[in-house]
């Protein structure tokens, strides 16, 4: 062996040592990217599975008119769940699971900024869908549809515990997927590797980039939305009920304003697959990256813009209509731009015919038919027409089968030799792709046809003689072919593991970064890593990835074992420190856990047993904090502490202030959402009641008000004075921002106990208890947090040279200090005014 | 419509199979920039903006046609029909008439059925007369409807309410104009 | 941190502002419709629409603006990063601003309240 194969051997040994899994059980307490992204896509497919499984059972029902194999009260649970696991449990977890795969990867760093977060998030959406699969063993599952319509969801409809399962166990995964979203917004923002500036990212990080600013902006509408229907039927509160002065239609604002956008951000992350697959095949750079990027970021904002466009039948003003209409066709023109440009790649290039190129042009074909159906359906005089009937059913699985799984299985069949070290075999895949194409389009090009026909949606049976019946007995057919090729598919990814050809490194002869990792992947992905000086990193230096196993790269040296990646600036990508991740942890497989007891405890109405798991999850969770930055179990100080650059928690500006701020955002997101429902019902809603006596009074309002502002602004001049190095006073001024947050937190709680509101009778005060719950929330958080800071500034944790959490925790009494003041305009000085 | 969409589709797809089968000679920077302006800007901006123009070249008109605007010199018939789970009640105020599950109109006048809903949502729909429309509680939704030929017409809900969605019909009976009258003396008779 | 013509703040900023806009025609809308509607006779030539159309071309051309003072600065950035950035910023700025014309239109046809 030569000097070199064994310095090799001797970087992997210690690389396996520092980032490997602990073997056995200890599996369930990793961390790193590559294992939690793969468990989130295997979980997927399973859920795929199951759910596709529901589909064949209501296929064979409709198979033949008036069919009585399955009755309504089954029928309605059947397509509830096919929704509900399709669209939460199969989709984004999927895609966001290949993302977290595959960006560290692409971006050239070694793990995601929060890998603990990763994994609980993981855990959450494990428990979530386990939670919600297991009421459709008990068979008590949810059924009033996926989109869950209240007054039909709600206690007077829908008496039994179905909508509590689908409210608490969605809620439960969306959490995963919003902590997903910002650790991947994150990570691409701030952990690209040395010289990967914003327009020398690989495509894919745009999409990616810009589906988890939308699931950040865009998922918290449907937890409000869950939390104030769970509150009405557990509670009582009023909200959706008109007798208080409630609107069910808020409800359908507030689903389709998730909904809608979860189409594209289903979508994206796909179309990210595509616009790095193509050029690859083609043996060519994507046409027109500016143009992509132009693209995507339009997509993700003019998604927002369309969710009316659910509810054209609801009564809205036509010239209202108009607005959402026009811009459910703009969407049109990003989707066209990104279809051109890869027809100009496929043009301009030379292609190399594959197995992933044949989902790809399957994807093509569905898609764009998808996506010629949804122009029309923008229509609204055609859309009076066929909404609710199986036209839209169609539409909807061209748009999703075609924009979503056919990409995926594209990626799948394309880096499966990533996972595995094998190549996926021709034969049974080109079988397996026939097969679905074939019987996808049985299914659902007749679908068209039915809808056309006057079908509606949602009927478990249907009478002879309405010209239906050959059409659904063909499209049940076609479903059964569709499923035969999805078992073929899953056989051949099996057999591949054992019989598949060794696939030598970069097979198909790849440009981006991840083809530089070892095959079959590792934990730690790279052992040196890499300067980037173009887009096509492994296309200008084939040696590239013999140099990083050699550890000609950067950050190669091990140091106090600790896990560590490049933290670069968020436009340039020059290096700016050296971000240390935390290894292998069971604290999110308890956070996991006790959030899943107290999902259980509200489900079975065991308050007592909710209140205490959430009490102890939060130990939980301050325990998790506490391990961080200068803590002997993170990165203590130590004379040897690298210098240039520096490690992340001697800085004030690192990941987790980014963190704080994405999840800001999505809180924000929240808090808007809340707010626009007051508005909402203030002025539409149709017998909205206001009690005859403002409840809050303005002493009290003031006092809270000032507390409060004197706590953030000494929080703030004490941050950018640890900042500049100076921390005279730095601990006292801590404890004094603490008592002062308990005060404003003590008043806001007697505000609420003074008030004595009625939210069992009155939307009005129901509202009004949620938003001085939100108040306080943050008023104890912030001051919980800053606590713990005092705490640790006497420990010697934060200090001067560990300014970093401090700057983490800021943003956070900023936030509250402005929710506070904009629900007070709004809460308070609003109603006086109106 | 559809043949537009359907020709759009063809050409799209070819274009794509030929551009994988095609061979292009080596392209210099210059060349291959102006392919991709030519596809990117014709097919990105132009086709759509312009087939989204026409869409609505023709699709305002109908819509302005839907909406439930004053008709000069004429009353419009109004009457309420009222989802339940899992039937309609229809009332005719001014005749002070009440119907289950059945409607009788005009042939060749709008009539207004002012919709709403006595418990979850429906949605009121007659696929071969026109549009359908939300009935909500709380709320009254106006749907200006006309049959033009007289005739019966099958209607349903079309918004799901639960487990007898499926079966929850209607009929609508359109009389010529001087049966109707008739029908609605004869309908006044016999409560 | 000054937002200078190359910042990349500049990529979202446009289209944030439509979303802004959007929300307001929207809202004003209904709740210029729930409190005082003009008369369906006078179909689209009526207080709220004129209102709403000069809204949309204020909207407009600040974007238009933006769309042309990031132009003309994006070739002094110092470096192709900042080039680039500050072309697909300007491009940004153009579709907001034909998205909110987009989107206008119909105030032009309809009339407000049905």
């Amino acid at each position: 062996m030569s000097d070199q194969q064994q310095n090799r051997a001797r970087l992997h040994r210690e690389y396996d040592r520092v980032w490997g899994n602990w073997p056995g059980w200890g599996a369930l307490a990793a961390v790193n990217h590559t294992s939690v992204g793969l468990r989130f896509i295997v979980t997927g497919l399973v859920f795929f599975l199951i759910g596709g499984v529901l589909s064949m059972l209501m296929r064979t029902q409709l198979a033949l008119p008036e069919q009585d194999i399955i009755g309504p009260e089954l029928y309605n649970q059947l397509f509830t769940m096919h929704g509900t696991l399709m669209m939460f449990l199969f989709a984004i977890p999927v895609l966001e699971g290949v993302a977290m795969y595959l960006i560290p990867k692409m971006i050239g760093a070694r793990d995601l900024p929060f890998p603990r977060v990763g994994a609980m998030g993981y855990y959450c959406y494990l428990f979530g869908g386990l939670i919600i699969l297991s009421s459709m063993a008990l068979s008590i599952a949810p059924d009033s549809g996926w989109f869950m319509y209240t007054p039909l969801s709600s206690s007077t409809y829908s008496p039994g515990p179905g909508s509590d399962f689908w409210l608490l166990g969605i809620t439960f995964v969306e959490i995963s997927s919003v902590s997903g979203a910002i650790e991947l917004l994150v990570a691409i923002m701030r952990t690209r590797s040395n010289g990967m500036s914003l327009t020398r990212m690989p495509i894919f990080c745009w999409y990616i980039m810009v589906m988890a600013l939308m699931i950040i902006v865009g998922f918290p509408p449907l937890i409000l939305a869950s939390i104030l229907l769970e509150l009405e039927r557990a509670a009582g509160f009023v909200f959706f009920e008109v007798a208080g002065g409630g609107d069910p239609l808020l409800w359908q604002h507030l689903f389709w304003l998730f909904g809608h956008p979860e189409v594209y951000i289903s979508f994206l992350p796909a179309a990210g697959i595509v616009s790095t697959l193509l050029p690859v095949f083609a043996q060519r750079p994507i046409v027109g990256y500016r143009w992509l990027v132009l693209a995507v970021i339009t997509m993700g904002f003019i998604s927002f813009g369309l969710w009316v466009h659910h509810m054209f039948t609801v009564g809205i003003p036509q010239l209202a209509q108009a607005f959402f209409s026009l811009a459910s066709m703009l969407v049109a023109i990003p989707t066209a731009i990104q279809i051109f440009a890869w027809l100009a790649t496929l043009w301009t290039g030379r292609v190399v015919w594959s197995l992933p190129m044949l989902w790809i042009l399957g994807f093509l074909i569905i898609f764009v038919a998808g996506g010629l159906t949804g122009v029309m359906l923008a229509l609204v005089p055609f859309n009076w027409q066929v909404h609710d009937t199986h036209f839209v059913v169609a539409h909807m699985h061209y748009v999703l089968v075609g924009g979503m799984l056919f990409p995926l299985i594209a990626g799948l069949y394309y880096w499966l030799p990533h996972v595995s070290g094998r190549m996926p075999s021709e034969l049974l895949g080109r079988w397996a792709f026939w097969l679905v194409f074939v019987g996808f389009n049985m299914t659902f090009l007749l679908m068209h046809v039915t809808g056309l026909l006057g079908m509606p949606r949602r009927i478990y049976t249907y009478q002879a003689g309405l010209g239906w019946d050959w059409l659904n007995l063909l499209s049940s057919i076609g479903g059964f072919v569709m499923a035969m090729g999805v078992g073929m598919l899953i056989v051949d990814l099996l057999l591949h593991f054992r019989f598949g050809r060794l696939a030598p490194r970069n097979p198909w002869n790849a440009d981006t970064l991840e083809w530089a990792v070892d095959m079959p992947v590792t934990t730690y992905n790279f052992i040196s890593l890499p300067d980037i000086g173009s887009r096509h990193p492994l296309w200008d230096d084939r040696q590239l990835p013999e140099r990083l196993e050699s550890g000609q790269g950067g950050l190669v040296e091990i140091q106090a074992d600790r896990r560590v990646t490049w933290g670069s600036d968020a436009v340039t990508g020059q290096v700016r420190e050296v971000v240390h991740v935390p290894s292998n942890s069971w604290l999110p497989l308890q956070t996991g856990v006790l959030l899943a007891v107290v999902c259980l405890g509200l489900l079975t109405k065991f308050y007592w047993v909710a209140l205490g798991a959430s009490l102890l999850a939060l130990l939980v969770i301050l325990r998790w904090s506490w391990h961080n930055g200068g803590h002997p179990l993170a990165a203590p100080l130590r004379d040897d502490d690298p210098q240039d650059p520096p490690l992340h928690s001697r800085t004030c500006d690192g990941p987790g202030r980014w963190g704080m701020l994405s999840t800001l955002l999505a809180n924000g997101s929240l808090f808007a959402c809340l707010l626009f429902g007051w508005f909402y019902f203030w002025t539409v809603s149709p017998q909205w009641q206001v009690p005859a006596q403002a409840p809050l009074s303005a002493t009290p309002l003031l006092l809270a008000g000032l507390l409060l502002s004197a706590a953030a602004l000494l929080y703030h001049r004490l941050t950018v004075r640890l900042c500049r190095g100076q921390a005279q006073g730095l601990a006292g001024g801590l404890w004094l921002c603490t008592a002062l947050g308990l005060g404003h937190s003590l008043v806001i709680l007697w505000l609420m106990l003074d008030a004595q509101l009625t939210p069992r009778s009155l939307a009005h005060d129901a509202v009004l208890a949620v938003m001085l719950g939100y108040l306080l929330f943050h008023g104890v958080l912030a001051t919980l947090l800053t606590l713990l800071q005092a705490l640790r500034v006497r420990l010697g944790y934060v200090g001067v040279r560990l300014p970093y959490e401090p700057m983490v925790l800021r943003p956070l009494w900023s936030y509250t200090l402005g929710v506070f003041w904009i629900a007070l305009a709004g809460f308070f000085l609003m109603p006086m005014a109106w | 419509m559809a043949s537009f969409a359907v020709v759009t589709l063809l050409v799209v797809v070819s274009l794509w199979l030929y551009a994988v089968k095609r061979r292009p000679g080596e392209l210099d920077a210059a060349r291959a920039r102006r392919i991709q302006n030519r596809w990117i800007i014709g097919g990105g901006l132009i086709l759509p903006i312009s087939s989204m123009a026409l869409l609505l070249v023709f699709g305002i008109p109908i819509g302005y046609r839907m909406l439930p605007l004053p008709v000069a010199g004429q009353q419009v018939l109004q009457i309420e029909v009222t989802g339940h789970q899992w039937w309609w009640q229809v009332r005719y105020p001014e005749a002070d008439i009440e119907l289950r599950n059945e409607l009788h109109i005009p042939a060749g006048q709008p009539v207004d059925l002012q919709l709403t809903s006595n418990d979850v949502i429906h949605a009121f729909w007659v696929p071969r007369l026109g549009g359908k429309l939300d009935m909500l509680p709380g709320r009254t939704n106006v749907l200006r409807l006309q049959a033009d030929q007289p005739g019966t017409y099958h209607g349903q809900c079309a918004e799901f309410c639960g487990t007898g969605h499926a079966h929850m019909k209607f009929t609508v009976h359109a009389h010529a104009p001087d049966d109707f009258a008739a029908w609605l003396e004869g309908a006044d008779r016999d409560e | 941190m000054r937002w200078r013509p190359h910042h990349p703040v500049h990529l979202i900023l446009g289209l944030c502002v439509w979303s802004i806009w959007f929300v307001v025609l929207y809202g004003g809308l209904s709740v210029a419709c729930q409190l005082t509607p003009p008369e369906p006779q006078q179909g689209p030539f009526n207080w709220l629409n004129v209102l709403l159309w000069l809204s949309t071309l204020v909207v407009v051309g600040l974007l238009l603006w933006a769309a042309r003072v990031l132009w003309r600065a994006a070739p002094r950035a110092e470096q192709p990063l900042g080039r680039h950035i500050g072309v697909t910023s300007a491009g940004l700025y153009l579709v907001s601003a034909f998205s909110t014309l987009a989107v206008a239109m119909p105030v032009l046809f309809l009339p407000p309240c049905i």
